[in-house]
């Protein structure tokens, strides 16, 4: 594997949440910026991931995980620092999967990998290969809505594993559906992830998944890296001081 | 400017595919589908016709087209207006899973509307066949009067997109202003008629975009006139410049409407 080309570099990277969510007019006036509390998630996080490294980020709730992965996908802008991905593509898979309910699965398809970037024709290409491993069968002609959360979660998977990116961001999402798909899906990720050129940042908890697929772990703790390295060293460390709580 | 060319061009199909998916799952719930595009204008241009006709007894030639016109430019901006003001929170789901112009969103909606307004005004010639009204070749007009109306949109919901993201009060400000506007704009009356003071004339007729547009449209179709005065040029240029404010804008805070919704 070559470790020479970088990926992803994020330098001093902050990200805040002030606290103007939805205020009311009475409150805050026109302005944009209101006052409110600033909120400080990431704070100062530096890290660089080479060309197909896999990487793990673990931490307790609310330890800026989610936030962090948010920023590399550019849904959210940082605040200070920068985030380079060297001109990859890039693709975010989480839990509270994004699809248009209104719309069928089969449309669904179309628009994430249009947004993805590809184009029609390389979606047709890959579209039974989606619908077969998504398992849905009849129910990709139905409006998303009307899926349970386990088919919700499996369409979301199988758009995003089998649209593939340069750079694959997993946040909490092996354990999707039941058993069989669950062992499926930690397969085809396997698989996907065993791949030198795909680079992919796990976010997850289990200590199994982590030690399993990764190559390093970086260990957010209040927004900053409290501790990278080896991942079984790591994730004993963090092991311990969640228990020591 | 550069850059908005460029993302157009990127999300051109994502585009084109959104509307029709979105206009198809609109109607594919419903008993009618697609016949609801042609039943809801024509069923609201019915109530008008029988309120402007028989409760206010307005003397209008060809009322039904008259208020057909009013009513299909009108329905258009304030559809897209309305929606606009939710339009990210609508749009959440997608928003928060992977980057996206958000004025794309808009575009979208837009594009969706455009449509109905469009089988609007293929009825809206139907009738005036039906009514034979006579025309000439300034019917052409109307190409520029839609064009106005939809940069004037665009850039109006630009700018209420962005701050309908931060401040929730628009939804009820929005509504009552439209509903203001509404009325004042002559959907189902003849303000030109109505209004002969110059200063009003001039406040109602001229300095309100939908009213100023609306009156030249009917010019153009029903009168065999050209559009009367400067104000539709004019109204066309601050819906460019609102247009390029609203996309700057966007791009400058784009980023921070996600952190913003819960």
């Amino acid at each position: 594997m070559e470790k020479d080309e970088i990926a992803i570099t994020v330098k001093d990277l902050h990200v805040y949440y002030r606290d103007m969510n939805r205020f009311s007019l009475k409150k805050n006036g026109l302005k944009g910026k209101g006052s409110g509390k600033l909120f400080k998630a990431v704070k100062g996080v530096s890290f660089e991931v080479p060309k197909g490294q896999i990487l793990g980020i673990t931490g307790k709730n609310g330890s800026g995980k989610s936030t962090l992965l948010r920023a590399i996908s550019g849904i959210f802008s940082p605040d200070k620092g920068s985030i380079n991905l060297h001109g990859n593509s890039i693709s975010l898979l989480s839990i509270g999967v994004g699809f248009q309910k209104r719309l069928t699965g089969y449309e669904n398809i179309f628009l994430s990998g249009l947004l993805l970037g590809y184009s029609k024709e390389e979606i047709e290409e890959k579209l039974d290969e989606i619908i077969e491993f998504s398992e849905l069968g009849d129910f990709i002609y139905k409006p998303v809505r009307s899926y349970s959360s386990g088919m919700h979660s499996k369409l979301a998977f199988s758009i995003t594993a089998i649209l593939e990116t340069d750079i694959m961001l997993i946040d909490e999402v092996l354990s999707v559906g039941d058993v069989r798909f669950k062992q499926k899906s930690y397969n085809k990720m396997k698989e996907l992830i065993s791949q030198d050129d795909r680079t992919v940042v796990i976010v997850s908890h289990s200590t199994k998944t982590l030690v399993e697929l990764c190559d390093k772990v970086i260990w957010l703790h209040e927004g900053v890296i409290r501790d990278q390295g080896d991942p079984q060293t790591i994730m004993t460390e963090y092991e311990d001081f969640m228990k020591m709580d | 400017m550069k850059r908005f060319i460029k993302d157009i061009k990127k999300y051109k199909n994502y585009i084109i595919y959104s509307t029709k998916a979105n206009l198809k799952s609109e109607v594919i719930g419903s008993y009618l589908g697609w016949l609801w595009l042609v039943l809801e204008p024509l069923c609201f241009m019915l109530i008008y016709t029988f309120l402007a006709g028989i409760i206010f007894k307005q003397k209008v030639e060809c009322l039904p087209v008259f208020i057909f016109i009013g009513l299909t430019l009108w329905s258009f901006f304030n559809k897209t207006v309305t929606a606009s003001v939710r339009l990210v929170q609508t749009n959440k789901e997608t928003v928060t899973k992977v980057y996206l112009p958000k004025y794309i969103l808009l575009i979208v909606k837009i594009a969706e509307n455009g449509f109905k307004m469009l089988v609007s005004f293929v009825l809206c010639a139907i009738f005036m066949i039906i009514y034979r009204v006579s025309i000439s070749w300034t019917i052409l007009w109307i190409v520029p009067i839609i064009l106005t109306a939809i940069v004037f949109t665009f850039g109006v919901c630009t700018l209420m997109m962005h701050v309908g993201v931060f401040v929730e009060d628009l939804t009820n400000i929005t509504s009552i202003v439209l509903r203001m506007m509404f009325y004042f704009t002559g959907v189902f009356y003849d303000l030109s008629a109505k209004i002969h003071n110059v200063v009003y004339r001039t406040i109602l007729l001229e300095l309100n975009p939908m009213a100023n547009i609306i009156y030249n449209a009917r010019n153009v179709l029903l009168y065999k006139s050209f559009p009367v005065g400067i104000w539709l040029f004019v109204w066309f240029t601050v819906g460019v410049l609102l247009s390029i404010l609203g996309i700057r804008t966007i791009y400058k805070y784009e980023n921070t409407y996600v952190k913003v919704m819960k």
